[in-house]
């Protein structure tokens, strides 16, 4: 018998996972050993890994704040990984209260651990659901319940492209998502490049995520570029993360080697 | 700030410029959610804590037992955390603040020892309860994954073994509850009943009110069905045959109850898109022991007892009979045997007299065709001529009979100049045949046969279903000098107007007639019969045709017969139909 596509998969904790993996980046203990043995792989060939996925982190939340700031109460983050530190509902709830948040991640332990952290906690929800089926995420009704098209929406998709090869069609899945988003609202996302990165290293991360859930897909600015089509960039751009709205001139430093590439673009 | 040891009063600067360059030292150990700003601001907060605790008398473990802590919970939380904490609090505190003391090595080394301490056991409780709660997530993820593919699985095969439209268990599932039945231990004693139920008149739906409506039916049959049902398997098979099994009967009348429910359940009207329904259905029903028998075998005779109760004239069920069943299947075997048979030349002819009642002279055989069948013995007409007439193989069968016959009329006429005719049954395909006419004619001249020494009977029935060109056939067959009789005369319409106009010289009265004058002559209901038959040879002498009587078996009825003024007789009481030598034999 053939299995119909609406069957789902096992869970595989034995393959390491991308979510884990950067959770262990940032420094959390959320992870298993097999997620650990790829992250120091990928440690040991660009040491400044787990810098940059904190660059990638913090990026995260400045653009946050950045939209509480500039009124959106509502975030769709998808990709939304591993609730460790600084998530998107505690950045956004922290300034305003009344902001509501719906998390979508395509990894089912990502998506239990999300769901215990957010028991009790009616401004928010998380699906489990693919990103290369952005209607399943738009019509999900536990989605809109929370989320009212009505309004300015933030859409979050940082440090999730980079695992949507182009034959999976990333620019029409942002159009996809962008459909129902009325003006005033916004796009947050960032990626992964090769830009400023010697072609051993890239050929190594490669290799490495080959072995995860997630293989890599490096994609240059102009690529990127591309997602933010039919929105308006903020200032300062397309930059490398930590040039994006900086907390102190400092932390601008080295920005060329942060591997992430990242904006916010506004719906006018 | 004052000091408790009365040590030097540090400034404002000194805190901020001490936690600045602290901040600096842990950036990137970790991810901490804050602004630079905001981490300042904190460890300028724990720098203050520090000093205290540097001061405190009597010297307090807890103070930095909590500072390490709140570390840990600030997310300064690593390894690196920690030592680069150690190495800036230990290099720079007392130089930025300003501080001095005598025994400031020893506070600095207790405080410092405190505060790993305590981040080391906070970072420890914030790895384990972190590995617990990924641990639990998976746990949870997996059985979330495991309750989805059993439910998945169990949707699955509810489609694999469900009929789409009506919801209905499908052939799948119905097979399977089959065979259960008989894999199943101890089925010694055990019966089943099944019923195969097709709808009548259910493709007149589909052609007129269309296919939706014609779902729409289906589904709402399958309904009624169910509840009617209830504990027995109805299952849809495809179309609009549905069958119903009946498990554990005791005898037949359980399963003829539930055929009765069925059909109650399907006839009762529906209102369907709008149009009021009513449709009806056949069942073929089989019950028996399950020892002894197979689901295909059950199968099959539910199949052909539907065939059954639809021949019938449908609305009904009907239930397996197997002596019937045998009997179609002889039937089956032998008509599909024939052709094979009709080549291998084990048809032959035997022939009865038909005998002159003025004289006693043998005036003509008729021909009758037997099968010797190999396993069956010696088949006669009444077995065979229906199936052949179904086949068509009639004709063929027929040719060969008429040409058998003529070569015997030849070889007769070769031993006597009084050889009888032979008298030949036509079948209507037969006479039908636009060939026949030739066929005869090639025969006669192939035999060197005079026309008057074949004769064709055809009966009442088949001469008044055939067309005028079929008329015209035996017309000019007759017209050759053939004789032609009319058989079984007297069991049909016999339509006398209509005689007069055929080619005809010879009626055959009816053995059903003659059977009458067995009777002694003084019982009324003989007398008539014989009347019929007086008024009926009177009338044919009229035609000028001649009558002969069949079936004549004893010697009164020859008698009566002779008396009426019949001209010639053919019966048991004049010979049985017997080998061509025998016949050869009276000559
Ligand atoms: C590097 S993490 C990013 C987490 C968070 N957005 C951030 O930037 O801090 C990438 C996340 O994307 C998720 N992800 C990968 N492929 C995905 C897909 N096809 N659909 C949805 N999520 C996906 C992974 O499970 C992981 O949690």
């Amino acid at each position: 018998m053939r299995r119909p596509d609406w069957a789902p998969e096992s869970i595989d904790i034995e393959r390491p996972s991308v979510a884990r993996m950067y959770d262990y980046y940032l420094g959390g203990s959320h992870n298993f050993a097999v997620d650990r043995a790829a992250a120091q792989a990928l440690i040991a060939a660009i040491p400044e890994a787990p810098l940059m996925a904190q660059a990638n982190r913090a990026f995260l939340r400045r653009t946050v704040r950045y939209l509480v700031g500039a009124g959106v109460r509502q975030f769709l983050d998808i990709g939304s990984g591993i609730p460790t530190v600084g998530n998107v509902h505690e950045i956004a709830q922290q300034a305003a209260p009344d902001a509501r948040v719906a998390y979508v991640d395509v990894d089912p332990v990502a998506v239990a651990h999300s769901r215990e952290i957010l028991s009790g906690n009616d401004q928010a929800v998380v699906i489990q659901e693919d990103i290369r089926h952005p209607e399943r995420i738009l019509d999900h009704p536990d989605l809109r319940k929370l989320i009212n098209f009505d309004q300015p929406v933030a859409l979050m998709i940082v440090a999730v492209l980079h695992f949507i090869p182009d034959a999976d069609q990333p620019a029409q899945i942002v159009k996809t998502l962008r459909g129902p988003l009325v003006p005033g609202s916004y796009l947050a996302l960032s990626q992964a490049s090769h830009e400023g990165r010697t072609d051993e290293e890239r050929e190594q991360a490669i290799a490495i995520y080959e072995r995860t859930d997630s293989p890599l897909a490096y994609r240059g600015r102009d690529e990127v570029a591309k997602f933010f089509h039919g929105f308006e960039m903020v200032e300062p751009g397309l930059v490398w993360v930590p040039e994006w709205h900086p907390d102190t001139p400092e932390s601008v430093e080295g920005a060329e080697r942060a591997v992430y590439i990242g904006g916010v673009g506004r719906l006018t | 700030m004052k000091s408790q040891h009365g040590g030097p009063l540090a400034g404002r600067v000194g805190y901020a410029t001490f936690a600045r360059a602290w901040a600096k030292a842990i950036t990137g150990t970790s991810y901490m959610p804050v602004t630079q700003a905001e981490l300042e601001a904190f460890l300028e907060g724990l720098t203050v804590r520090l000093v205290d605790a540097l001061f405190a008398e009597p010297f307090s473990l807890r103070r930095g037992y909590q500072i390490g802590a709140d570390l840990v919970a600030a997310h300064i939380a690593s390894a690196e955390g920690l030592g680069r904490t150690i190495e800036v609090i230990d290099l720079r505190l007392l130089r930025d603040l300003g501080l001095s003391g005598d025994d400031m090595r020893d506070r600095m080394a207790r405080v410092l020892g405190t505060v790993a301490i305590g981040y080391a056991r906070a970072l420890r409780d914030r790895t384990l309860d972190e590995q617990e709660s990924i641990r639990r997530a998976a746990l949870v993820a997996r059985e979330q994954a495991e309750h989805a593919l059993r439910e998945s699985e169990a949707r699955f095969r509810h489609q694999a073994t469900h009929d789409p439209l009506t919801d209905l268990p499908n052939r799948t599932l119905f097979t399977e509850r089959l065979d259960a039945v008989f894999g199943r231990q101890g089925t010694a004693g055990r019966r089943l009943g099944l019923c195969f139920v097709d709808l009548d008149g259910f493709k007149m739906v589909n052609d007129t009110l269309g296919h939706h409506v014609g779902d729409l039916l289906l589904v709402s049959v399958a309904d009624r069905l169910r509840r009617a049902l209830g504990t027995h398997l109805v299952a849809r098979m495809g179309g609009d045959e549905f069958v119903i099994l009946v498990e554990d009967t005791t005898c037949t009348d359980d399963v003829l109850k539930v055929a009765d429910a069925a059909l109650a359940a399907i006839t009762e009207p529906s209102i369907v898109d709008g149009h009021e329904l009513r449709v009806g259905a056949s069942i073929g029903i089989v019950e028996r022991p399950v020892e002894g028998t197979s689901p295909r075998e059950v199968m099959r005779d539910a199949d052909i007892t539907l065939h059954w109760a639809k021949t019938a004239g449908k609305g009904r069920w009907a239930l397996f009979d197997s002596a019937r069943n045998q009997r179609e299947l002889t039937r089956y075997a032998l008509s599909a045997a024939m052709p094979a048979a009709l080549d291998r030349g084990e048809f032959c002819l035997d022939y009865q007299p038909l005998v002159s009642l003025t004289n006693g002279a043998l005036l003509g055989v008729e021909a009758l065709v037997r099968w010797r069948h190999p396993q069956l013995g010696v088949l006669r007409p009444d077995h065979f001529i229906g199936l052949a007439e179904e086949t068509g193989l009639i004709v063929r069968l027929g040719s060969w009979v008429l040409a058998e016959a003529c070569r015997q009329a030849r070889r007769w006429a070769d031993v006597s100049p009084k050889a009888p005719f032979v008298s030949v049954n036509l079948a209507v395909r037969q006479v039908r045949e636009p060939e026949l006419v030739d066929e005869v004619t090639a025969l006669l001249q192939e035999h060197s046969l005079p026309p008057d020494r074949l004769q064709l009977e055809i009966t009442e029935s088949a001469m008044m279903s055939t067309a005028d060109e079929s008329v015209g056939a035996l017309r000019s067959l007759a017209n050759l000098g053939v004789r032609v009789a009319i058989d079984d005369f007297g069991t049909g319409y016999s339509n006398l107007a209509y005689l007069s106009k055929l080619p005809v010289c010879e009626l055959k009265v009816a053995g059903s007639f003659v059977e009458g004058l067995r009777a002694p002559a003084a019982d009324p209901a003989s007398l008539t019969d014989e009347r019929i038959l007086a008024t009926l040879v009177s009338l044919a002498h009229t035609l000028d045709l001649t009558v002969t009587a069949e079936g004549v078996e004893t010697a009164n009825q020859a008698d009566r017969l002779r008396a009426i003024g019949c001209d010639a007789a053919q019966g048991w009481h004049f010979g049985r139909p017997s080998h061509p030598s025998d016949v050869e034999a009276l000559l």
